[in-house]
């Protein structure tokens, strides 16, 4: 999944991108569109539920339409949630998400910027499209295991081992907290080396499909840096796997990662 | 040729990327020493006392390393080729 922020004002003007956009990517896959309700209460909007008794309200019908409102939603959960079922996302409205996204106006964004304008025609929608099939897909585990069980040769397989490596605060109970981790990541052969890791793998008798996905650029205590999922015939070839997996990517492929504690930043390979 | 220089290398030199230039019929040593004439303060990260390249860190000619693949230092370099020089990989 890939996901494309559009931030500033007009409201009118980034409502108009939005819906450009949401077509642009409909066209290939299947395509979420997200908005603010906050700046864009836009006729025919998902009804504003907030307040009333319920904490989520979901609206469906026969066909399979839904609406849904509810509270104590931030984006990441959304896009979480989005990631296994959808291609793209547009979202808009939401200037402190660190997805590309592009900017309308005099707006601060906090994702990377992949175009900029005052009205729609500075934008050229399928070339903003194309820039953003060049980022890093969103992945999540869940959107990997889903993936991953859509193999061809699934039938044969009895497991999914999975390993997730996350943000830590602390090795042990005195240490100084980390608030994050940067992630630095030769491009195009840190990925083409996992690549050829997860074919390696793959190759192995009772194993049919190996998935690496490691993030880069900054990230926060507890959260997700890197998943190995594993889809094998059987458990044992499947955990020996995982494990592998994981042992290779931190030993051969090209990342390199600074910690920011709040004491202090160093380059972790300066301390091993 | 392109060099990419990646964590505490590229804070050393204060850029990601350094452009050198060498002889037709160079090598990687040829341009690992342009590098090093360009960016001398590089040389105590990345050369050992007698001047030869720490085993910790990497060097990679066009994505794959020189050393195991190619002839070493002695590997032949063309204008377009990407070197890249880092130290120890720490993803995870």
């Amino acid at each position: 999944m890939r996901v494309l922020g559009i931030v500033g004002a007009p409201d009118e003007t980034v409502a108009t991108l939005a819906e450009q956009f949401v077509e642009e990517f409909a066209a290939e896959g299947p395509t979420a569109h997200v908005t603010n309700l906050e700046s864009s209460p836009a006729d025919g909007a998902v009804p504003d539920r907030r307040g009333k008794s319920a904490d989520a309200t979901y609206g469906l019908s026969e066909d399979g339409h839904w609406t849904a409102t509810g509270r104590e939603r931030r984006v990441a959960e959304v896009l979480d949630d989005l990631a296994p079922d959808y291609e793209y996302v547009v979202l808009e409205g939401f200037p402190d998400a660190t997805v590309p996204g592009i900017v309308v106006g005099d707006v601060e964004y906090a994702g990377e910027v992949l175009g900029t304008g005052s009205s729609t025609e500075d934008f050229d929608v399928s070339e903003v499209a194309a820039d953003l099939r060049e980022t890093e897909p969103y992945e999540t585990l869940e959107s990997l295991v889903d993936r991953i069980k859509g193999a061809e040769q699934a039938e044969q397989a009895g497991a999914i081992a999975t390993f997730t490596g996350r943000v830590r605060a602390k090795e042990d109970a005195d240490d100084e907290p980390t608030t994050f981790l940067e992630f630095e990541k030769y491009e195009g052969v840190a990925e083409q080396k996992m690549a050829d890791i997860s074919e390696e793998l793959a190759d192995r008798d009772g194993v049919i499909e190996v998935l690496l996905h490691h993030r880069s650029g900054v990230i926060e205590y507890g959260e997700d840096i890197v998943f190995v999922v594993v889809l094998a015939g059987h458990r044992e070839e499947a955990f020996e796997t995982v494990r592998d997996g994981i042992n290779r990517l931190k030993d051969e492929v090209p990342i390199f990662k600074k910690e920011v504690t709040t004491d202090e930043e160093f380059w972790v390979h300066d301390r091993e | 040729m392109q060099w990419k220089l990646f964590a505490n290398l590229a804070e050393t030199v204060g850029d990601r990327n350094v452009t050198v230039d060498v002889e037709d019929g160079a090598t990687v040593g040829d341009a690992l020493d342009a590098l090093l004439a360009a960016h001398p303060t590089l040389e105590d990260d990345v050369l050992d006392e007698d001047g030869d390249l720490y085993d910790h860190i990497q060097l990679l000619h066009n994505g794959t390393n020189p050393f195991a693949e190619g002839d070493g230092l002695e590997t032949p370099v063309a204008a377009d080729d990407e070197l890249a020089l880092f130290p120890p990989v720490s993803g995870g």
